[in-house]
């Protein structure tokens, strides 16, 4: 038996570390030990409850926008007050453009290179390469003069003798099997990707003022003034920026990442079958269509043992389901005792000890959903809005089943998004459906406005003595809450349960493993030293940890290491 | 040309928010010309690629992971920043400016001239507010942001009247509430 660590950087506290142990080439046991941003309830303690959102979007840098959104619908919770419709569609619209954003770095930026061998794009014929792009796209950046410059320019950086970013892929790792021109092909959606994510990122900034940080949210509302011939305000020329840039971000997904993932898919079927793990599966609805959060354009719900049929649907901001049955153990981590807390009781008093698999091994607590570990994201989303009947959920995963199965030839179903490779197809699927809503949303939007409706905000008036309330979003990585305790306006206990505690999460004191460590048993692993394939299962989730602070390293000491014990 | 002014850190972590506090308190006192972008970056991690794209200049301002004592400040050019190994990459927010840097060469749009300066952080534990030792720090480390302005022929003008600076996470109330 092998025991390899994957330790990114081992100086600084509690970034993501996972160890597996390896026998005869497969996974037999694994262990995720991760950071867990502690202390906003520290922080937050006795400010007011209407500037808590200001401060949790700073829990982490790249998620900003989404610690936004739950914060606010948080107190509007623990308030029950509704928000205008106006402001329900402007922070959707936000919430898209950041989701678009979001899923589109991931693959290409930090996923796409597992699968994809950088140095083989070299080989590549460029006019087959463009052949086969127009054969499954309409997308005019596949041609054969866009393949052969950038074939060019990929060989005037190697011929530098300098890979800089990619110098440490693991090109020429058996388990990279695409032929040179699909790799030629996706080194230049690679390269293409910026541009769109900076579209997505440009509506974040026009409606939320800035980025990363967004500036407009309000508890109950937004601060966006409307008034159509106003510079100042959000005008029909903003509006019709915002929808033009939407429009070229669909065409993006549509035409060049979901054909991608299809490539992907297709090409590695058996990564269809490798990485399921925890078959639970929890998300909340999202985009509310009304004042109070009880309908919803995209449905969620929590699904047991994989059995989609069963899925039980949250329906509303106050769902009981949801609120009373989320709990965080510590029996794994580095926190004094081992209880299983409801969030609102929830504390974070850290005890750090050793490393130790058969005690507590990280930062992470464990959260459970009637006591059963969960996964989030977009696989979670993806089951639970076909298992009810959403529309474009359907047609968007047939349209993906169908292009990566006709690229195996083989007849794919639902049942593979329970994979490595199905939870990228899940996530393609979501922003194929997402990028499609987000025009829905600016429709709605300006349709408000068009009947005279301008209002943004309703003013809260906090109550003596305690309230409490819970804020969802379904965010890019999955399932996010927030929950907060006020007493006479001002917080008294704020505790956030974030999708990647969900996903990376520890075991519990029944010994239960976490979806990262569940969805490692059973991988291959070819080569010990170079561990791909596990961190191929790893990043299909879009692990989001080691968020809290940002050291440049200047001495370039090792940051990351692999260690294989005998 | 245009020039990325950019604090990066964490404004709840201690001495991490060394980035956006040296911004706030440079723009408190000092009027700055209108090719120079003041960005205050948070932890960006992959996105620091996007944000960094179409700068011909970068000047950055990070608490710095090194051997030597709290509040020691350091300067570091582009060759320096681009020359070491990178590590595996497993989440969004590991990526360093170095990557961010490294990605855009890809690209061929990485700024021309970079500069990095910062201070040793004494903790970068949750909590607000800076260390003693980088508190002292940052008299220096805006000098050599000064500096560097004044060399790519940008230089920043004193305000006639000095502003107090915005550390609205330092504030009891951050916002003006409605």
């Amino acid at each position: 038996m092998t025991r390899i660590t994957i330790d990114p950087i081992t100086r600084i506290e509690g970034h993501l570390r996972i160890d597996v142990e390896v026998q005869n080439g497969k996974v037999t046991d694994a262990w995720s030990s991760g950071q867990m941003w502690r202390g906003i309830e520290l922080i937050l303690k006795s400010r007011d409850a209407r500037e808590a959102w200001f401060f949790t979007q700073r829990i982490c840098g790249v998620c900003t926008t989404v610690h936004a959104i739950a914060s606010v619908r948080a107190v509007e919770n623990a308030l029950q007050l509704p928000v205008p419709l106006n402001a329900q569609y402007i922070r959707n619209l936000i919430i898209t453009a950041h989701a678009l954003h979001d899923h589109v770095v991931h693959f290409y930026h930090l996923s796409a290179l597992d699968w994809v061998d950088v140095t083989s794009a070299l080989k590549a014929d460029p006019a087959k390469a463009s052949a086969l792009g127009e054969s499954l796209s309409a997308w005019p950046g596949n041609s054969r003069r866009e393949m052969e410059a950038v074939k060019k320019k990929l060989a005037g950086f190697v011929s530098t003798g300098q890979l800089g970013i990619f110098t440490n892929g693991y090109w020429g790792h058996p388990a990279m099997k695409l032929p040179p021109e699909v790799n030629l092909l996706a080194v230049a959606h690679y390269l293409q990707a910026l541009d769109y994510q900076r579209k997505a990122n440009q509506v974040v900034a026009i409606l939320g003022g800035k980025t990363p940080h967004i500036q407009n949210l309000a508890v109950g509302g937004v601060a966006n003034a409307i008034n159509l011939d106003n510079a100042a305000a959000l005008n029909m020329q903003k509006l019709a920026m915002v929808k033009e840039l939407l429009t070229e971000v669909q065409t993006f997904v549509e035409q060049v990442y979901l054909p991608d993932v299809c490539a992907i898919a297709g090409m590695y079927p058996e990564w269809l079958g490798y990485g399921a793990g925890v078959r639970n599966y929890l998300s909340v609805p999202d985009l509310p269509l009304d004042t109070k959060g009880e309908t919803f354009e995209i449905p969620g719900g929590t699904i047991f043992g994989g059995d989609v049929k069963g899925v039980k649907p949250i329906t509303s901001f106050n769902d009981a389901y949801f609120r009373d049955h989320v709990a965080e153990s510590v029996a794994h981590a580095w926190y004094v005792g081992d209880a299983e807390l409801h969030p609102f009781e929830g504390e974070t008093i850290p005890k750090y000890t050793d490393f130790n698999p058969t005690a507590k091994y990280s930062w992470s607590k464990a959260p459970r959903f009637q006591g059963k570990p969960m996964q989030v994201g977009p696989t979670a989303v993806v089951l639970a809005a076909f298992a009810q009947g959403h529309e474009p959920t359907r047609r968007w995963a047939s349209r993906v089943l169908e292009t990566a199965g006709s690229i195996a030839k083989v007849q794919l179903t639902p049942a593979v998004l329970e994979s490595t490779l199905g939870r990228h197809a899940a996530r393609a699927i979501r922003c194929a459906v997402l990028a499609e809503t987000a025009l829905k949303q600016w429709k709605l939007l300006v349709e408000n406005i068009g009947k005279g409706d301008v209002a943004i905000f309703n003013e809260p008036t906090f109550p003596k003595g305690e309230i409490r309330g819970v804020g969802f979003h379904e965010a890019p990585r999955g399932t996010l809450s927030h929950w907060v305790v006020i007493e006479d306006g001002k917080i008294k206990n704020y505790q956030a349960v974030v999708p990647s505690t969900w996903n990376a999460g520890p075991r519990d004191a029944r010994g239960q493993l976490g979806p990262y460590e569940a969805s490692l048993v059973g991988n291959p692993v070819a080569d010990t030293q170079r561990p791909l394939e596990a961190l191929r299962t790893i990043h299909s989730f879009d692990p989001c940890l080691a968020c809290a602070v940002h050291l440049v390293d200047v001495e370039g000491r090792e940051l990351s290491r692999v260690k294989v014990l005998g | 040309m245009k020039i990325c002014l950019m604090g990066v850190g964490n404004v709840l972590m201690g001495d991490d928010a060394l980035g956006p506090f040296l911004l706030k308190s440079l723009e408190a006192a000092w009027e700055l010309p209108s090719n120079v972008t003041v960005f205050d970056a948070g932890t960006p991690g992959l996105d620091l690629t996007l944000f960094l794209d179409g700068f011909d200049v970068l000047i950055a301002v990070d608490a710095l992971q090194a051997r030597g004592a709290p509040g020691e400040v350091r300067c570091y050019r582009r060759a320096e920043l681009l020359a070491p190994a990178l590590p595996v990459v497993i989440s969004p927010h590991e990526p360093t400016l170095r990557a961010a840097l490294l990605r855009l060469d890809v690209f061929g749009r990485c700024p021309t001239q970079v500069l990095l300066v910062g201070a040793i952080p004494a903790s970068v534990a949750t909590g607000i507010g800076l260390s003693d030792a980088v508190r002292r720090a940052i008299p220096a480390i805006e000098a050599q942001v000064l500096r560097e302005l004044e060399r790519l022929g940008a230089p920043a003008k004193p305000r006639a009247v000095p502003q107090p600076a915005d550390l609205w996470w330092e504030a009891p109330l951050a916002r003006s509430l409605r």
